[in-house]
């Protein structure tokens, strides 16, 4: 990729006329002028005539009939939605150009000397041939709540099961409703009654198919207790029959439950792990009875459930990390190209002189680029300012008020509620705050070129 | 201050291609060397080995006593002056000098001293807050040197510094350097493919083509013993003029065949080629620098066994000398060595040396002085200063002399 910084020319909407000096002879001005009446034409009809409308619309009430004077603007800068619209476009300004340049630039040094770079270019930068609507759709699924259609969350679960924060052997299982057992503290499941060495407690559960249990469960079994406590947990549920708290033939023990045993304070003395057929015995009991059982909370962990990307707290974080995947690839290339167009010479220099790759970056390589990243900081910057349709995409219905644009903003006002007048002065207010970025834009083009 | 050694270094990039061949030399503690050559032939590369900006394939490097083939650049306290200078375009001329003092953490007041030493050096006071681009190519050159000498380093590696300055700037500018390695007696190691800078800034000159190393010696060693016909045609301009002939002994004396005229060489001439005397009889390649003709009007008492007549083509009155352009019958010598010095100077001087060797003419220049009175068309007679012809071996082009010379 050749391209130089100052050939990346953002659409600032201005038409460069090309003069063709006449050579001498009156009738050639008017061929020239011929030749212009069409782009004018079309210049006139589709950027002037609508932009000078909307501005005195923006003067005027919803349905054009009367001048309302500045009553529109007074409105705009008082409403709810607008100014979260401002709130919203302002953190967009101040995170995304900034990390889109950041990482534009960490990954065009990464992959500067690397063999195959213009290969990895490509890739980065194909999120940039989506349109922003494919691409609002396609995060709108990554992003989604359940950790089985959200990729992200999807990926998060998989990472906390891989490090044992993950969901627990029997997360649905609950006790029947009138079973002699009760719901404690965390999630845990107690028995409402007290047992002594010798007795068999039962714990019960439902709320979980046959396919839930482990491989390994088989008929659930009553426990010899012996001197000991027997604990016996089992999927207490005969379809059409069986007796609910007693062990039916057919029902099958629960392995892997966790079984503490608590003493008349309700302190855990011992614990066990029920077996194949869901029962334990449990020998070594403390002190004297009377005890309680109890299944551990751990039993019943969800695990990771998922993050409400989407939501009102997270959407326009998450928006931003849309977006930034989107253009990162921009500034991965423009970069990239300003980091081939550094003189190598200087660079030596630096090297001979002493210093080392850190050093060669911050006082060389950084001050020399600085033109390409400011071109990138730019163009964001504006980009960030129109922003509507990954954002019209993406927020769903409920948090689009959260999420919301100065664009979207004005998109709603005039074409769903149809307020016209209060949309122009919407319209007039963003062409106001991109006008300054434009500007300075502009005049840097001109002072480079 | 320190000597540099390169032992044996070659130079292979992939594909087998020899950028620098064994090449061995010996560069003394504050000696000013010039590597010169015609372009590609493997100098810069050399330089830039001696910097650590290239890898060494072979042999070994040695700064001071230090081997250095595998020591980063910035750790082989050595300064660079590039072709192209290579400041940094966004620092001023003052931050430029100190920026690798900045980097060695060096005392703030003891960098300020040291700055200001070399400005006053290079008469750089005035410009110390400028950017290299309001500067001109001269003062930036000399921006870069003043890089160079700041850090004070065991060697100074300059390569081209003067290629991309106006002919007059480049005489002075020459001056310049010479006078200030000579009063810091750094080691210095200088890069140019044009002889006169060679010529006049070297202690030593090492001539390299093709990554060999043709010649190192002083520049009057080179020009008045070169080796093989590619330093005799390198060294010295306007170049030698080269002509085969036949040698022939008669009377205990040699006589040289040039174009058809007969030149004798007395004792003086023979007796610093003792080799000579084996060649009566054969052909050999014979060179006369154009130093070495005058016109005879002018020195009348010369021998008259050491004269040339010829028909002027050409001439050019410099003012300090007069050069004049004659025709030899006698063919163009092209061998090898020929062929690349005349395509160093342009193509059209390669085609222009095939063109005569085909028609069987040879060009010959001489350089009079200037108060010569020949006229173009004209003929004249000239003197050749016969014990300082030069002589070579058709086949392997090698210089002969004898006694081990």
């Amino acid at each position: 990729m050749a391209a130089t910084a100052a050939e990346v020319r953002t659409n600032v909407g201005t038409k460069t006329k090309v003069k063709v000096k006449p050579p001498p002879g009156g009738a050639r001005k008017w061929v020239a002028v011929a030749f212009l009446i069409p782009a004018l034409v079309l210049l006139g009809a589709i950027v002037i005539y609508p932009t000078v409308d909307t501005i005195v619309q923006s003067f005027q009430n919803d349905d054009r009939t009367a001048t309302v004077g500045l009553q529109n603007y007074e409105t705009v800068v008082k409403r709810d939605s607008t100014l979260a619209a401002i709130k919203n476009n302002a953190i967009w300004v101040l995170t995304a150009p900034a990390i889109i340049t950041g990482l534009g630039l960490i990954f065009a040094i990464l992959t500067e000397r690397v063999r195959y770079s213009t290969a990895i270019k490509i890739i980065v930068f194909m999120p940039m041939a989506i349109s922003f609507l494919a691409t609002g759709v396609i995060w709108r699924v990554m992003y989604d709540d359940s950790t089985e259609l959200g990729f992200i969350n999807a990926g998060i679960r998989g990472a906390t099961n891989m490090v044992g924060a993950g969901a627990g052997p029997y997360p649905t299982a609950e006790a029947l409703p009138d079973a002699p057992l009760q719901k404690a503290e965390g999630g845990a499941v107690v028995t409402k009654d007290a047992f002594e060495a010798g007795d068999v407690a039962h714990l019960g559960l439902v709320g979980l198919t046959e396919a839930d249990l482990p491989e390994e469960a088989v008929q659930a079994a009553e426990p010899q207790a012996g001197q000991g406590l027997g604990v016996v947990v089992w999927r207490d549920f005969t379809p059409g029959g069986g007796e609910p708290g007693v062990v039916d033939q057919g029902e099958l023990g629960m392995p892997g439950a966790t079984v503490e045993v608590l003493n008349a304070d309700g302190q855990v003395v011992t614990s066990t792990t029920t077996g194949a057929d869901g029962s334990a015995v449990i020998e070594d009991l403390e002190g004297g009875g009377p005890f309680k059982t109890r299944l551990a909370a751990s039993n019943f962990d969800q695990g990771f459930t998922g993050i409400e990307w989407l939501g009102s707290a997270l959407v326009t974080p998450a928006i931003i990390g849309a977006f930034s995947w989107m253009w990162a690839g921009f500034a991965v290339v423009v970069i990239g190209a300003g980091l081939a167009a550094l003189p190598r010479d200087v660079l030596e220099a630096a090297r001979v002189d002493g210093a080392n790759e850190w050093q060669t970056f911050r006082h060389v390589t950084l001050p020399l680029l600085a033109p390409v990243l400011g071109v990138v900081f730019v163009t964001l910057i504006i980009n960030v300012l129109k922003l509507f349709d990954i954002v019209f995409v993406m927020a769903p219905g409920s948090v689009q008020d959260e999420a919301n644009v100065i664009a979207l903003d004005m998109y709603k006002t005039s074409f769903t509620a149809f307020r016209y007048g209060l949309g122009s002065a919407i319209a007039v207010l963003l062409f106001l705050l991109v006008i300054p970025v434009m500007i300075m834009n502009i005049r840097r083009f001109r002072r480079e070129g | 201050m320190a000597e540099i050694v390169l032992d044996s270094v070659t130079k292979r990039y992939a594909g087998d291609t020899l950028a620098v061949s064994d090449l061995d030399l010996d560069i003394r503690d504050g000696e000013f060397m010039v590597f010169v050559g015609p372009s590609g032939c493997g100098k810069t590369t050399a330089l830039r080995m001696i910097a650590g900006l290239e890898a060494i394939t072979e042999g070994e490097i040695r700064i001071g006593d230090r081997i250095v083939n595998d020591v980063a650049p910035k750790d082989r306290d050595i300064a660079m002056v590039f072709q192209n200078y290579a400041l940094y375009p966004h620092m001023t001329v003052y931050d430029n000098m100190a920026f690798g003092l900045k980097l060695a953490k060096t005392d703030k007041s003891e960098m300020d001293k040291r700055v200001k030493e070399a400005a006053g050096i290079l008469g750089l006071e005035e410009f110390l807050n400028r950017k290299p681009r309001a500067l001109s190519g001269g003062q930036r050159q000399r921006v870069a040197m003043g890089r160079a000498i700041v850090r004070n380093p065991q060697a100074f590696l300059m390569d081209e510094p003067l290629s991309n300055l106006d002919a007059k700037l480049r005489v002075q500018m020459r001056a310049e350097i010479a006078r200030i390695q000579d009063d810091l007696s750094v080691t210095t190691v200088y890069v140019t493919h044009d002889q006169v800078e060679a010529m006049t800034m070297g202690d030593r000159v090492a001539v390299i083509r093709k990554g060999e190393l043709q010649q190192v010696g002083s520049p009057t060693n080179l020009f008045g013993q070169p080796k093989n016909l590619f330093v005799a045609g390198f060294i010295g301009s306007p170049s030698m003029n080269i002509v085969a002939s036949r040698l022939e002994q008669a009377n205990g004396s040699i006589k040289v065949n040039i174009g058809g005229q007969q030149v004798t060489l007395d004792d003086q001439a023979t007796s610093r080629r003792p080799d000579l005397k084996s060649y009566a009889g054969k052909e050999v390649i014979v060179g006369i620098r154009p130093q070495d003709l005058e016109d005879a009007s002018l020195a009348s008492d010369a021998p008259q066994h050491c004269r040339l007549r010829a028909k002027v083509d050409l001439v050019e009155a410099l003012g300090t000398e007069t050069q004049i352009h004659f025709a030899v019958d006698a063919p163009a010598v092209v061998t090898e060595d020929i062929k690349e010095l005349a395509a160093d100077v342009g193509a059209d001087q390669l085609q222009r040396l095939q063109e005569r060797a085909e028609e069987g003419r040879n060009e010959f220049v001489a350089q009079l002085d200037p108060k010569s009175r020949v006229k173009n068309g004209e003929q004249v007679e000239l003197v050749v200063d016969t014990s300082q012809m030069h002589f070579f071996d058709p086949k392997t082009s090698l210089g002969i002399y004898g006694d081990g010379k």
